[in-house]
């Protein structure tokens, strides 16, 4: 069953300020997002991060002393914790709300890459429209969104790709199989950056690397997001049956402007689980996984080499290749997404060794370094020059009138596989094979009698019991679009849910 | 509990979406990127635009 997500948390900044209170603006953003008062209603009673894939479950998370003094001062802000969420679900099934100061945006569950991609691009416009609105409130262009994921200053915040997977792949195959691909998935998925930096520790100018996030890998397993970051992130938050399925919650990932890369990252991935699931795994398994996603990030020339614990080293294009090998060799074709990830997977590798200019406009990192090395060309710049750092910024800038990327994708020099109307059609409903179409029709249809809401189950009012719609099992297209039918035509959500329970005993 | 008037029937729909102005509006599938040099009377404009300060006062708190 392939299913999967993007959660993106967007910096934000205010232009008009010498001091910016992130926790307010965000939350100001959210809201932005409606025209009338925000009223709670996200269920966060399905939501533990303290559960680990490995088996035992953790007593905190870590957190910086940083973030321990800003919790401090958030204690006392005169909001409660739900107004500072601003828990949003939308008509299209996605989740809108600020995330540790940060506006998120998460698609619906998605069946096919190019559903996934048009969700992410309408994530794009909801939160740019957030920001127009705030921007009128304002007077002026004071808000500015960035779709990255630092701030040069040794602070980085997620983009986080998710798939469901059955829970009979035990996790010590999932981890042995997906480490050296996560390391090396950056040559095709990274958004480059100018620099370098760890968490909490300053900016060091000049050079060019493949990722924002790889800085940030402090380890190979763990549990945290925020401090100690992992390269596969172990919380066991299945937000589905657990008895049947586990989230791979991927959390090393860039946020990508670039469609292509977009898709290429998540279809690889999607192939990768494709074969672990069945059993296949490749035969590398990388000495120091940590070291090499620095390594390989920081070479632009796609040169250097990583050691892997049978004492071979191999480069990040040939740890690409061998995965590319296998799953061209184990992924069965005639699904259109397959055969488009497997050819493309397979161009974008070789152009990277013998033409990346071909690659303008599909992967980031690419992009974004001919872009600046055309403008170090035209001003005679040294790489260390702080303008190529507020480029580098602006390439993710959310604004059609800033972004450099977007008014790139203005010129008609970025790939699309999306078309205005994909787009358009994402803003009003999820897809209409997954729980997310599921989740939006009910915003759409029942809005007044849906009391609460959280990925898996979805609670209605009326009569003297809560009536919940269950979705933690439900994934096979079939049983989704005959459930949506009941929901589409019943006069009440009681209705659909009676008839959604004979036909499940049927 | 009881909600009633829930937010997401209040979304403003009437503000225009912001829309990368696109040569393709619509149709068409895929479309594989023109890659010359960058347009030097736009974009170039563009980026000499930008303050290179900005980077510098950019600040974000960690997130996830």
């Amino acid at each position: 069953m392939h299913l999967f997500g993007i959660e993106t948390e967007y910096g934000i900044t205010r232009e008009d300020l010498e001091v910016v209170d992130p926790v307010e603006e965000s939350m100001e953003l959210v809201r932005a997002h409606l025209t009338g008062d925000f009223e709670r209603r996200w269920d966060y009673r399905g939501e533990d991060p303290h559960e680990d894939a490995r088996g035992f479950r953790v007593s905190g998370l870590q957190q910086d002393k940083e973030e321990d003094d800003f919790a401090k001062i958030d204690a006392h802000r005169p909001f409660s914790f739900h107004e500072m969420k601003s828990d949003l679900v939308l008509p299209n099934g996605a989740r809108f709300y600020n995330d540790h100061t940060h506006p998120e945006y998460s698609t619906p569950e998605c069946r096919t890459l190019k559903d996934l991609l048009a969700h992410d691009r309408a994530g794009e416009r909801i939160v740019q429209r957030a920001a127009d609105r705030r921007n009128q409130h304002l007077g002026g262009p004071q808000v500015q969104l960035y779709k990255n994921n630092t701030d040069y200053h040794g602070h980085s915040y997620g983009c986080h790709d998710n798939y469901l997977v059955s829970r009979s792949l035990p996790f010590s195959q999932l981890v042995k199989g997906l480490l050296p691909f996560l390391v090396s998935r950056q040559l095709l998925a990274g958004t480059g950056k100018v620099g370098m930096e760890a968490q909490e520790s300053g900016f060091v100018p000049g050079g060019y690397q493949l990722s924002q996030r790889a800085d940030f890998m402090e380890t190979e397993l763990g549990v945290d997001t925020m401090h100690n970051r992992p390269i596969l992130n172990t919380r066991d938050e299945p937000h589905a049956d657990r008895t049947k399925y586990r989230r791979l919650h991927l959390i090393l990932g860039d946020a990508n402007m670039c469609e292509y890369a977009t898709a290429l990252k998540v279809g690889m991935t999607r192939l990768v689980l494709d074969f672990l699931q069945r059993g296949v795994l490749p035969k590398l398994e990388l000495d120091q996984p940590v070291a090499a996603i620095k390594q390989l990030s920081r070479d632009p020339d796609l040169k250097a080499t990583v050691r892997l614990k049978d004492g071979r080293a191999l480069s990040g294009l040939e740890i690409q290749e061998e995965y590319w090998n296998v799953a061209s060799r184990s992924c069965s074709s005639g699904d259109p997404d397959v055969d488009w990830v497997l050819r493309e997977w397979q161009d974008s590798l070789s152009l990277l060794k013998q033409d990346r200019t071909k690659l303008v406009g599909k992967l980031d990192w690419v992009t974004k370094y001919w872009l600046l090395e055309t403008f170090v060309r035209e001003e005679r710049l040294a790489w260390d020059d702080p303008w190529l750092t507020s480029l580098d910024l602006e390439y993710h800038n959310m604004s059609p009138d800033r972004g450099l990327f977007l008014g790139l994708e203005a010129e008609g020099k970025t790939w699309r596989m999306t078309t205005e109307r994909d787009i358009v059609q994402a803003l009003a409903a999820g897809p209409s094979d997954t729980r997310g179409g599921l989740r939006g029709l009910c915003v759409r249809r029942f809005p007044e009698q849906i009391t609460t809401m959280q990925w898996e189950r979805i609670q209605f009012s009326g009569g003297l019991r809560a009536r919940t719609l269950e979705m933690g099992d439900l994934f096979h297209p079939d049983d989704v679009q005959a459930c949506a039918v009941l929901f589409e035509t019943a006069a009440s959500p009681a209705d659909a849910l009676a008839a959604w329970s004979r036909r499940k005993e049927s | 509990m009881r909600y009633i008037l829930m937010p997401e029937r209040r979304e403003a729909p009437g503000d225009p979406m912001p829309k990368p102005p696109s040569p393709s509006e619509e149709g068409g599938g895929p479309r594989r990127p023109e890659t010359g040099s960058p347009d030097k009377d736009n974009l170039l404009k563009r980026m000499r635009k930008v303050d290179p300060k900005q980077a510098e006062r950019y600040r974000q708190r960690t997130g996830e």
